[in-house]
């Protein structure tokens, strides 16, 4: 059987009365590229920063390769992290930052240099080396951060909200960046972030947090298409909820009666509820159509306001229960028909949606 | 400076409010410049014009090692005062801020102390028969009493406690300014506390260091009263001779003589300092 390369153990941090983190356990194998993603004060950042060894978990324990870390001070655990903020040394050249992890461990001028130039080429700054991190932007200091804790080939790369001070154009590009990196290294990456979506552009898994706690685990996919919870379907994508009543539930497919009165049939029912319980029905924006299809159901609505972002349209549409749901229409060709306002018709397969209790 | 011509109250291009300035102006003109010149004059031509009254001051060896020894005091009592100030600065620097300026009102309030008092007090606590050595005998720690007053110690530990804060002050500012966070890349990226200290720490404060190192150095050049007092005959230092020389000796020209050398070397250094810590603010990109 093969052993976990890094294993989080119940690890406990309390500050106080306040419970930072609850026995918190994840196994990550080599290579993985794991994203710790929640609001903050979730509890990811501390997470982290256990492993790195800033902050000693109140228990638990963290293990590389079957050997516990907590004893280990921050400078003997041979770990890469890039920070949320530019920590960059502002006295060194770019080459002299990234060599600095190099020259600590007194390897050898040669050795030095080749690696240096290596780290360079690898987040394509070979034209940088001389100059000082004042002189670069943003994006390029992060960059260098990353060759940085890259240079002495760490087991283990921890990102704190690396892209969070970058605006949003240079953060798509860096994420790129990073995805090319981790293919090439190979190196196991945990990346904290509260920004679902740079969460699934970049991780194999995601390991979602709320209050301390891990809510869902799993890939970008589980948790999409198959959220464990109302705060996991609200967290990640977009998401809406409509209040409903339960009616019955057979063959694993939910009855149920939304607020203005409509009955929906064939919801999955992920846990089991009581007849007449609230629930609540969540359904993606996405799921929704304009026009009927085979399998889906109707609901009558009004059309509150419709946008166009080039590449999609969002279509605001209110219930007869009240209740704004945000609709993405993929095509042209069904936004045709929402130009009148109200007594339109929007249609969803049930078997899309989701119910929660309320 | 053109911007500020148009206001209203200013005088041919200097800045508006540059007219409530001028009584402190004046106060300095008056009272600096014309004795320094008045101070140059009195070396070249008192008792007659010349330049004997320098050729007599590094002629002889006894004012060429009063010179020396000045340096030398003014050396130690600067690096003792880097050395003792930092880890302070540091705790200053990263302490919670409401705790952090208790710490500094006691430092500020040291300063406003009389200076001879404190001068006064060491004197009491490092004589032989002192609180120091009483103690220290008293442990059984020594047996003979301890020589701490009357030399370059003595001289040492009353400067360097008078001197702590100017050097805590710049330092604090310049320790301010260093993101904690570099130093934890420093630890992750594998400096152990001394190599960070050595290699990142300490680099990025010396604006600070020069900044308080200048100040202390060039203050404890000219000190009179605690190295009189704590002071050994075997090393005077020049403010003290220049006292004896004018006072004593009434030898106004020769006292004269020292004073302005002293006022050129201090200047001197002023001006590579400026020079040095300049060059490494455009460069360094600090």
């Amino acid at each position: 059987m093969t052993r976990p390369f890094l294993s989080i153990r119940a690890v406990r941090k309390t500050f106080g009365a306040f419970v930072a983190v609850h026995d918190v356990t994840i196994d990550v194998p080599k290579g993985e590229f794991l994203t710790f993603l929640g609001p903050s004060g979730s509890g990811k950042s501390t997470t982290l920063y256990a492993i790195a060894g800033f902050q000693d978990p109140s228990s638990g324990d963290v293990l590389l390769e079957d050997r516990s870390l907590l004893s280990v001070p921050p400078h003997k655990r041979n770990i890469g992290m890039v920070f949320q903020r530019y920590t960059l040394f502002p006295h060194l050249s770019v080459a002299e930052n990234v060599a600095f992890p190099l020259r600590v461990r007194r390897r050898p001028d040669g050795e030095i240099k080749r690696k240096v130039a290596d780290m360079l080429a690898l987040v394509r700054l070979e034209n940088f080396a001389d100059r000082h991190p004042g002189a670069l932007s943003g994006g390029q200091q992060q960059r260098v951060a990353l060759a940085r804790a890259l240079a002495y080939d760490p087991p283990i790369l921890l990102m704190d909200e690396p892209l969070s001070a970058l605006d949003k154009k240079l953060r798509q590009e860096i994420q790129a960046e990073i995805r090319r990196i981790h293919r090439e290294t190979g190196v196991t990456i945990l990346y904290v972030t509260h920004d679902q979506e740079e969460a699934l552009h970049l991780s194999d898994r995601i390991a979602l947090f709320r209050e301390g706690r891990i809510e869902q685990i799993g890939t970008g996919e589980d948790l999409y298409l198959r959220p464990a919870s109302e705060f996991v379907a609200g967290f990640i994508g977009n998401s809406n909820f409509l209040p409903a009543e339960h009616l019955q539930t057979a063959d694993g497919a939910s009855t149920i009666r939304l607020a203005g009165g409509s009955i929906v049939t064939g919801v999955k029912a992920t846990t089991s509820f009581g007849q007449g319980q609230n629930v609540r029905l969540m359904v993606r924006p996405e799921a929704f159509r304009l026009t009927p299809t085979p399998t889906s159901v109707a609901l009558a609505v009004e059309i509150v306001d419709t946008a166009f972002f080039g590449d999609r349209r969002r279509v605001v549409a209110r219930t007869a229960g009240g209740d704004e749901i945000d609709v993405r229409p993929t095509s042209d060709a069904e936004v045709g028909d929402s130009t009148a306002t109200s007594g339109q018709r929007i249609f969803f397969d049930p078997a899309s949606a989701f119910l929660f209790p309320a | 400076m053109q911007g500020n011509s148009s206001r209203r109250g200013s005088v041919a291009g200097l800045p508006a409010g540059s007219g409530s300035a001028l009584p402190a102006l004046l106060l300095v003109g008056l009272f600096f410049i014309v004795p320094v010149v008045a101070l140059l004059l009195r070396s070249v031509t008192d008792p007659e014009p010349g330049l004997q009254n320098y050729a007599a001051l590094f002629g002889s060896g006894t004012y060429v090692r009063v010179f020396l020894n000045t340096f030398l005091v003014a050396s130690v009592v600067t690096a003792v005062t880097i050395l003792v100030a930092f880890p302070v600065a540091w705790m200053l620097a990263i302490m919670p801020p409401a705790l952090g300026s208790i710490v500094f009102g006691i430092i500020i309030l040291s300063m406003w102390t009389n200076l001879l008092t404190r001068t006064y007090a060491w004197m009491v606590l490092l004589q032989r028969t002192g609180v120091i050595n009483r103690a220290l005998m008293g442990l059984g720690i020594i047996h003979e009493p301890l020589p701490l007053i009357n030399n370059l110690a003595g001289v040492t530990i009353g400067m360097v406690y008078i001197m702590l804060p100017f050097m805590i002050l710049p330092l604090v500012g310049t320790l301010r300014a260093i993101d904690p966070m570099t130093l934890r890349a420093a630890a992750l990226c594998g400096a152990s506390p001394f190599a960070a200290f050595r290699r990142i720490l300490l680099p990025l404060s010396l604006p600070g260091v020069a900044a308080g190192g200048l100040m202390v150095f060039v203050m404890s050049l000219g000190y009179f009263v605690t190295p009189a007092l704590l002071g050994g005959t075997s090393n005077m230092m020049l403010a003290e001779m220049i006292a004896q020389t004018v006072q004593s000796l009434l030898n106004w020209g020769l006292g004269s003589a020292a004073a302005f050398v002293l006022l050129v070397v201090t200047m001197a250094l002023y001006a590579i300092q400026l020079r040095l810590v300049g060059a490494r603010r455009t460069g360094g990109g600090i």
